[in-house]
């Protein structure tokens, strides 16, 4: 069945050709048919034409010959009346037509002439009989002018009787003075032929070209190739019958018509040629026109066809591009719905998962209240229990974050703060968070960076972060107990000198993924597993979100992996680099100009000395310890040392505390968990540095060994200051947030009045003495006032207070924007919920610290 | 180009195509339907001889004349109307005897005529003279000398027309013959051939054997360097023509003697027509014949072996014998000053250098000058040397080329060389008697 619409088509494409060779073979043989029947009509029209010119030329040397023979025989007359004949001859003068006049009287054998000498008959051959209108006529000779001519006798008779006979020769030139200058614009060849001889006696004026046999019947048919016996034999008949005959043979590759024409009953013929083209000019002429209009109509015809195929091309393309758009269309329809199927699967799925995933710890806390209402007097029961109350809703409120992270940023509504930050810090606190992560899982987590030349940057920390946080802990949570994760920090070839070009790879040897999985691993509403049959906890919204935060800052992120040989995930980002002149003068300042690294890793003292390359600051990396001792030794200056802990250990740091000037502090580069590192610290002027190496985590550690803070590095976390004493006015709609926040304070020897809504709040404000409220906690969402109105209400009111009490937001609007939205509505700070109080501690002073500044 | 511009493109080209059309179409008749024709135009009658023709071969000569002919007819406006005669046999009337007649009734008004009737006709009278034509300043002296009579210039060739000995020198190579200097070694090689099978060497027709004897006549006159003297002393009868001529009568009949030269075919043969044939196909080692032969297809350009041409043999060794035809002026002819002004474009250096180059010959004009087929280089060197003889002088009083071919026809016909000498004898006579 495949083949039948082929064949159908090479059917169909045959039938095509078939009739298109049907009408061109039609209409062919219209026109052969009528070229042939014009072909025809030109020929006898030309054969008429011919014999009409040759029966004009025939009748005009009729017309001479009669008038020669009757003149001749009027003079005849005359001479008879002349009482001296002989001297009537002598006496006349020649004439053009007529060269010699002879008289030979009766009886005699010789005679005068008018040319002065005696005339005989002897040289004319009268013999073949032949007359002109009934005189005798000789052969044809070439006379004493040295021109063919021809003699007529007429008797000369006198009452009757003879007296002699008048002979008068004629030269044929006299003929040609009567025939035209040539015929068929003098194409056409033509020769006066003296029958007996077989002669040509005269070739008249412009008849033909220069080059034809000219000489006899003979020489003229041998110069013309004309030998067809038939043909011959025909010329004889008719040359002995007097007959006229017209024939076609080339002349000189030329077709020709020609012809032997009896002229006086076949004394003499006209013998020639014309081409048929002389003579059929009109018929070429149509010929070519019948040619032109068929090549015109072809040609029209053959347009046609060219722009019928150009339109229907044109109208298959278009076509063929309207299948192709609907056929796309079609396409993105059924992936649109298939996408609109599969999201709605997934949500399916997801509000499932999440329903299980929100309920567990929801069935957690709830189960564990009644437990706690049950065993409220034991008070390590209360404890056990609002400890696991506690690690629930923790769990809860990732799980909501993530949700809302998600919605967000689908949204479009993420927006990155980009910022200074150090890429030691974001290092340093996602090794802080993970170590215990892949303590707890028993797993081994390395860390390396190499090739970062900048770590001092402009971008989102938080997000990075992020980022960071959610690859390792998913490689933390999809890879079993003792596996290994990798995280690798590595600066790539710069593409621009202003950005530095990171990639970061974080490898696991864990569970991996199948081909299927890893296709829509950074899909939303996604999990390797099904939730509900999986020990594996999450919202599996954490690589989406990872995908669109990469994306945002124009990174890209990559995946690999293997079902049970584990994953890599791949970031490449690009970050801007940070001026850094500030770091060259802190090392000026302290007078460090050389540090000595010793390291075992080449890697490692390529990396060190790139990263202390713009400080300033001279590195004199060696290999060994006995190569820094060495250049020690040998007067080698430094105001530092650095030592591997893990290529050297405590004997290496011990040399090279030795070789050291006293002054001269040691840090000994270690990872934060090695071993045996306390042992170093006992070493004098000696002190740890985390791996891997920074430049801002050796300049912070310069500068609490030169006992300074310079204030760059990231603050430590400050213990909040106590709320004790304190009097809030709290703006609350939820009762039971209410009597939580207001446990909550007093847990911490503070105290508040709780307004309802926002406008309960403002009157409440409105009432009090000024300093009673120390701030306002004010939730945004309220019914009546929102917290936003409030705030401004507040800050609009005639108190002197009015505008310097501390509003502080307490609100599940926990985002950027929400945070944005409260300052704009002149509140001070932001505190998300649930509520955290060493936030609102931290708010609160940083409140204080504001007003006390000013 | 999008789609959009090329359909505008072809609109606009069909849009024109149409317009074209219709516009030829458009057609003004006339009212006379007689298209209107320049002046009559003028006509000059020439009367040449024409070869007989073969159907296979172009006549290059007659191509390079009419190439001059249709440059005058351009040139002028004029018309040349083409008149001939050739003899059917011996028994006819010679071409030059037509010739004579003709011109005496002034039939024609440009001849081409051979030395004896340019002669004859001069002396008679009836040749313009061509001495003022600007084309007759470029003349060589030779020229000049052979065509001046009574002090009038009658005659203008188109070429110097020089005969000479054809050679077949695959055949004089392969009997280990020279080719002949003198007489004696002329037939030395007759002898050779003759013995090895070739039983008559020499082809020859009733017109050119009078080549040998003037060649042995008037190899001393014309190259002993006192050639004037010689010829005023004949002029005057001190020295007899008879005398002269008798070394290459004897040589002549010697030929006929021994059989080198059939003497009876020769006698009603004419040029080329009867020795030809077997010298082109190897049979004959030797024929006589004039420059542009050697050119021609329909003669002897075209050979499958070496050819080369010689002089004919001398006491002055291998001698050229140069009778001078030529182009002359009827001077009672009805258009005779015409004849004369396509003449002078004839005989233009423009139009001698085109005949020269087509035909491969000598020009008369001194401003022409023409590379030579390699067969003819011998007879050329001669020339150029200066070595010939002329075969007519007008400035002899006895015409020379056409009485010594008829002649050598009596000798052909059985006449003894006495008979001979005598015939010569009474022309000089004659021709002393005269006043």
């Amino acid at each position: 069945m495949k083949g039948t619409p082929n064949k159908q088509k090479k059917r169909k494409g045959l039938s095509l050709l078939f009739s298109i060779v049907i009408i061109f073979g039609i209409f062919g043989t219209i026109v052969f048919a009528v070229s042939r029947r014009i072909a025809e009509e030109m020929s006898d029209a030309a054969i008429q034409s011919l014999s009409e010119s040759l029966d004009l030329i025939q009748s005009t040397i009729e017309a001479i010959l009669r008038s020669e023979a009757e003149f001749q025989t009027l003079i005849a007359q005359e001479i008879a009346r002349a009482e001296d004949p002989e001297e009537y001859i002598r006496a006349y003068e020649k004439n053009q037509t007529m060269a010699k006049l002879s008289l030979i009287l009766l009886g005699e054998t010789e005679g005068v002439s008018n040319t002065g000498e005696r005339f005989t008959e002897e040289g004319l051959d009268f013999s073949a009989g032949e007359t002109v209108f009934g005189l005798p006529v000789s052969r044809s000779y070439l006379n004493y002018m040295g021109t063919w001519s021809y003699t007529i006798k007429c008797p000369v008779e006198r009452d009757g009787q003879e007296i002699g006979t008048l002979y008068a020769e004629y030269v044929y030139d006299a003929i040609d003075r009567s025939l035209p200058d040539g015929f068929y614009n003098q194409e056409a060849s033509l020769y006066i032929m003296d029958a007996e001889s077989q002669r040509f006696v005269l070739k008249p004026k412009g008849m033909g070209q220069r080059s034809a046999g000219h000489l006899n019947l003979a020489d003229f048919y041998r110069a013309n190739n004309i030998q067809d016996p038939e043909i011959r034999a025909e010329v004889e008949g008719c040359l002995s019958a007097g007959r006229n005959l017209l024939f076609y043979h080339e002349i000189r590759e030329v077709n020709a018509l020609n012809y032997m024409w009896a002229v006086n009953g076949g004394t003499v013929f006209l013998v020639g040629y014309v081409p048929v083209e002389a003579i059929q000019k009109e018929g070429r002429t149509v010929n070519q026109s019948i040619m032109i209009v068929v090549a015109s109509l072809l040609a029209a015809f053959f347009l046609c066809i060219i722009l019928y195929y150009l339109n229907w091309r044109q109208q298959e393309k278009l076509r063929r591009e309207q299948e192709e758009e609907r056929r796309l269309h079609s396409q993105q329809l059924a992936e649109a719905l298939r996408a609109a199927q599969i999201a709605s699967e997934s949500k399916t799925t997801f509000l499932s998962n999440m329903s299980h995933d929100i309920r567990t710890p929801m069935n957690a806390v709830l189960g564990f209240t009644t437990l706690l209402a049950k065993d409220a007097e034991n008070p390590a029961k209360v404890r056990e229990y609002t400890q696991k109350i506690t690690a629930s809703g923790q769990h809860l409120l990732s799980l909501i974050n993530d949700i809302l992270d998600v919605s967000k940023i689908e949204s479009g509504k993420v927006v990155l703060s980009l910022e200074k930050f150090a890429l030691n810090d974001v290092i340093s606190s996602i090794d802080a968070i993970i170590q215990p992560m892949v303590k707890a899982k028993g797993q081994d987590f390395h860390l390396e960076v190499t090739g970062v030349r900048h770590e001092y940057l402009v971008g989102d920390a938080t997000r990075i972060n992020q980022i960071l946080i959610n690859l390792l802990s998913t490689a933390v949570k999809y890879t079993p107990e003792g596996g290994q994760i990798r995280l690798r920090i590595i600066g790539l070839k710069q593409r621009s000198s202003q950005y530095e070009h990171i990639r970061i790879e974080v490898e696991d040897n864990g569970y991996g993924m199948t081909p299927e999985y890893l296709k829509t691993i950074f899909d939303a509403f996604t999990r390797a597993e099904n939730s509900t049959t999986n020990k594996v906890q999450g919202t599996g919204l954490g690589m989406a979100i990872t995908k669109s935060i990469v994306e945002l800052m124009g990174g890209t992120i990559e995946v690999f992996s293997e079902v049970d040989r584990g994953s890599l995930f791949r970031v490449d980002l690009e970050l801007r680099i940070l001026e850094e002149e500030a770091d060259r003068r802190f090392w000026e300042q302290r007078g460090v100009s050389r540090i000595l690294a010793v390291t075992g890793s080449r890697e490692s003292r390529e990396n060190m000395t790139a990263l202390m390359q713009d400080t300033g600051v001279r590195l004199d990396a060696c290999a060994t310890v006995e190569e820094a001792v060495e250049r020690l030794r040998g007067g080698g200056d430094c105001q530092m040392a650095l030592l591997d802990w893990e290529d050297f250990g405590l004997q290496g740091a011990q040399s090279l505390r030795e070789a050291l000037p006293e002054s001269v502090p040691m840090l000994i580069l270690a990872e934060f968990d090695a071993e045996g590192r306390e042992e170093a610290l006992r070493l004098n002027h000696t002190d740890l540095l985390a791996k891997p190496f920074f430049v801002s985590a050796l300049r912070a550690k310069a500068g609490e060994l030169w006992n300074e803070t310079d204030g760059t590095g990231v603050p430590e976390a400050e213990e909040a200051g106590s709320l004790a004493g304190m009097h809030f006015l709290a703006a609350e709609d939820n009762e039971i947030n209410a009597e939580i926040l207001t446990e909550l304070l007093e847990i911490e020897g503070a105290s508040c009045e709780i307004a309802a809504n926002g406008r309960l709040a403002v009157e409440s404000f409105q009432r009090s003495e000024p300093g009673e409220f120390d701030a306002i906690l004010m939730d945004v969402q309220m019914p009546v006032m929102g917290g936003h109105e409030a705030a401004k209400a507040i800050r609009a009111l005639d108190r002197e207070d009015a505008g310097r009490i501390p509003i502080i937001a307490m609100t599940a609007n926990a985002f950027a924007e929400d945070e944005k939205a409260a300052l704009s509505a002149g509140m001070d700070a932001h505190v998300p919920k649930p509520l955290s109080m060493e936030l609102l501690k931290k708010a609160i002073e940083q409140c204080s610290k504001r007003e006390e500044t000013g | 180009m999008n789609t959009a511009k090329k359909h505008k493109w072809l609109s606009i080209c069909l849009a024109a195509l149409a317009v074209v059309s219709l516009a030829s179409c458009a057609q003004e008749d006339p009212k006379n339907l007689i298209s209107r024709e320049d002046g009559e135009k003028r006509a000059v009658n020439l009367f040449s001889p024409m070869e007989k023709i073969d159907p296979d071969a172009e006549n290059v000569a007659r191509t390079a004349s009419d190439l001059t002919v249709a440059m005058a007819e351009e040139a002028l406006g004029m018309t040349m109307v083409y008149r001939t005669y050739t003899a059917e046999d011996y028994q006819d009337k010679t071409y030059d005897e037509v010739c004579l007649d003709r011109a005496r009734n002034d039939m024609d008004d440009l001849y081409l005529l051979n030395p004896d009737a340019i002669m004859a006709l001069g002396a008679e009278g009836k040749l313009e003279d061509l001495s003022g034509l600007d084309s007759a300043k470029n003349l060589r002296e030779i020229i000049r000398t052979a065509n001046t009579v009574d002090g009038k210039l009658v005659a203008i060739p188109q070429e110097v027309v020089a005969y000479g000995l054809f050679v077949n020198k695959d055949l004089f190579d392969r009997y280990g013959l020279d080719l002949p200097e003198t007489p004696e070694e002329f037939l030395e090689c007759c002898r050779v051939f003759q013995e090895n099978g070739i039983e008559t060497p020499v082809g020859a027709n009733r017109w050119w054997l009078e080549t040998f004897v003037l060649a042995q006549a008037y190899a001393d006159l014309y190259n002993g360097g006192n050639t004037q003297a010689e010829i005023e002393a004949l002029n005057s009868g001190e020295a007899r023509y008879s005398d002269y001529m008798r070394p290459g009568f004897e040589f002549l009949q010697t030929l006929i003697d021994r059989g080198y030269i059939d003497a009876e075919k020769a006698l009603v043969s004419e040029a080329i027509e009867a020795e030809g044939p077997d010298f082109l196909a190897g049979k004959t080692p030797i024929v006589m014949a004039y420059w542009g032969a050697a050119n021609t297809e329909t003669a002897y350009g075209k050979t499958d072996f070496t050819m080369e041409v010689i002089g004919f043999p001398s006491s002055q060794g291998q001698m050229p014998v140069m009778p001078m035809t030529g182009w002359a002026v009827c001077s009672g002819a009805e258009h005779a000053q015409d004849a004369m002004k396509m003449l002078d474009v004839i005989i233009s250096d423009e139009a001698l250098q085109l005949y020269s180059e087509a035909n491969r010959v000598i020009s008369p004009s001194e401003n022409v000058k023409v590379e030579c087929v390699p067969a003819l280089k011998p007879l050329n060197d001669r020339i150029e040397e200066g070595v010939y003889v002329l075969g007519s002088n007008a400035g002899m009083n006895v015409e020379q080329w056409g009485n010594t071919c008829q002649i050598v026809r009596l000798l052909l016909g059985g006449a003894s060389v006495e008979e001979c000498m005598a015939a010569f004898d009474e022309l000089q006579d004659t021709a002393l008697n005269q006043p």
